[in-house]
């Protein structure tokens, strides 16, 4: 019906292409001489890796550890989210009165207060009574060290397992509420037929919603889900406040060692881009697979 | 619908704030010290500010605080586990359980004694100020920044704050999170001075020494610095006191004052 847009360049497209790049490479001079920063890039590898000066291995410096944090943090609190808001999502499209009402309460008081908030009463509240009476971190001390190590690797060490178990809570909890709301989309958005056509070869009420509607909803938001986790990795940096050792935190004290602000703001922002935007990459390569050819 | 669930959420409030005070009632009933040697651990809470801890080039935490720390757990023949913290959010998380005791270079103020106890000083601090040369020019003395228009970069929640609002209360001031985006902002000249502990500002002004300067040459307050703790706890504020007695006598804190405080050996260890 539409003609598909052509590629070429026009002789307008060149002339804003132009136009934005004199406007950026303005601001950057103009920044450049109103900082009068004196850069120090040299500085910044060693933060990554750095070789042991007894053992001449090379050994992973704080920045590559805080990125490997963000990750596991960003895993655990997805998946954490994932069932919550899976729960919270059936509940809302095809629960009684008493379930909808209990998975609009979550959606609602989550969506509205601040993140930053909700993380900060996680930590100093529920943290406080729960985690530390559950006494994980003095249980995992006791350990033998083959199991801390395992512990270390997918969670985190002694000292820091209760503040990483309540950010990947609250975390959780937070990115679950968006997951709520997609998976309920899901699941209202598919069409009527679908139902009557399964009632129509006998099938019953659960076993419908099991094998026809749910399998078809989860298609349907497999690549909203998938930007969800996009925006746990971006939000995870809020858990710096709590001292949860990751990429911000580990950059924030970095720069008050070192007071190279710039330098490692701005590595500590590529770094994040390198990793959203690949993964968001490979989300748009499988969904340009999965979709039915047009 | 509504009222139920206004009623829920009061309801969660009430709860976790009754058992906010619960935890720190059981927290105070047993003796850290004890639990220190249970668990084999002593859990620092402290902040990055230089030189007092801050990250090595390893990736490792040095500093003053970092060394008192490291014999305090030492002589308790215990291991030492730091736990980094915002400032700003520090006491709070003390009182919380976080960590066992706060060694992070806190001075000592009766606001702040209200919350916590005190051991009695290991070390004393004063608050300096580094200024812009260009914005600040001329400056040398506190009148000279207790002005209308002049505008003063502090770390948010510190003695630095509450110095510097004190002697120079027309000023106004700039808050920051970290020590760093306060001298960002001096570099910058957005601000007419930073105010901060010795002898940081006097570094910095060493670092940057044609844009900054240090307009007043002695610290204008002495402030005592001490170990903080949870209230109540009177086995633990024993034995750290007699602790910094004792290392106050066998010249520890002293050599390590030297060493931190009025070398600037340790400064490749950083950069």
């Amino acid at each position: 019906m539409f003609n598909k847009p052509s590629n070429k360049l026009t002789l307008v497209d060149m002339a804003a292409l132009g136009l934005i790049i004199a406007a950026i490479s303005f601001f950057l001079t103009k920044m450049g001489s109103v900082l009068a920063y004196e850069w120090n890039w040299s500085a910044i590898p060693r933060y990554f890796i750095f070789q042991d000066a007894d053992t001449g291995q090379w050994l992973p410096n704080i920045l590559v550890k805080g990125f490997i944090t963000t990750i596991k943090l960003s895993i655990w609190s997805t998946i954490l989210a994932f069932f919550l808001g899976t729960i919270s999502g059936i509940m809302g499209a095809r629960g009684d009165g008493f379930q909808r009402f209990v998975s609009r309460t979550y959606v609602e008081v989550v969506r509205n207060i601040p993140s930053l908030v909700l993380l900060i009463i996680f930590y100093y509240f529920v943290s406080s009574q729960f985690l530390d009476a559950l006494g994980i971190d003095s249980w995992l001390r006791n350990q033998p060290s083959s199991v801390q190590n395992v512990f270390s690797r997918f969670l985190a060490e002694p000292g820091q397992i209760n503040a990483f178990v309540s950010a990947v809570a609250a975390l959780g909890l937070y990115e679950g509420a968006y997951i709520s709301e997609i998976v309920r989309g899901g699941i209202q958005g598919l069409p009527r037929g679908q139902w009557e056509a399964a009632f129509s070869i006998g099938l019953s009420g659960p076993k419908t919603f099991r094998l026809v509607i749910l399998p078809q909803a989860f298609r349907q938001v497999a690549f909203p889900l998938a930007g969800q986790f996009i925006s746990t990795i971006k939000d995870s940096a809020i858990v710096s406040v709590i001292s949860i050792q990751e990429l911000t935190f580990q950059g924030m004290e970095l720069m008050a060692a070192t007071f190279l602000t710039f330098e490692i703001w701005i590595t500590v922002t590529l770094l994040y881009f390198i990793l959203t935007f690949s993964l968001s990459r490979v989300i748009a390569f499988l969904e340009k697979r999965s979709s039915p050819r047009a | 619908m509504k009222k139920i669930l206004v009623l829920l959420i009061c309801l969660m409030l009430g709860v976790s704030t009754a058992f906010a005070g619960q935890t720190g009632k059981a927290l105070s009933q047993e003796s850290i010290i004890e639990k220190i040697q249970k668990q084999g651990v002593l859990r620092v809470g402290m902040s990055t500010f230089v030189p007092w801890a801050m990250k090595d080039k390893q990736g490792n935490l040095i500093g003053f605080e970092i060394d008192v720390a490291k014999k305090l757990a030492e002589d308790m023949g215990v291991k030492v586990e730091f736990v980094p913290t915002a400032w700003s959010g520090i006491i709070p998380a003390l009182l919380t359980g976080k960590f066992d005791v706060i060694i992070g270079g806190m001075g000592i103020t009766p606001e702040r004694n209200l919350k916590v106890n005190f051991t009695m000083p290991y070390e004393f601090s004063g608050m300096s100020m580094v200024a812009h040369k260009k914005k600040a020019a001329g400056f040398s003395s506190v009148e000279d920044f207790n002005k209308k228009g002049v505008s003063i970069a502090v770390r948010m929640g510190t003695t630095a704050e509450m110095a510097a609002k004190k002697f120079m209360p027309k000023a106004e001031f700039k808050l920051f999170e970290n020590e760093s985006q306060a001298l960002q902002e001096l570099n910058l000249g957005r601000v007419h001075a930073v105010v901060s502990s010795a002898p940081m500002p006097a570094f910095h002004a060493l670092k940057f020494p044609d844009k900054l300067f240090v307009p007043i040459k002695e610290n204008f307050t002495k402030e005592p610095i001490g170990f903080a703790l949870r209230k109540g706890d009177y086995d633990a504020l024993n034995y750290f006191n007699n602790w910094i007695l004792i290392n106050h006598a066998s010249g520890f804190l002293k050599e390590k004052q030297t060493y931190w405080f009025e070398t600037k050996e340790w400064e490749s260890l950083v950069q």
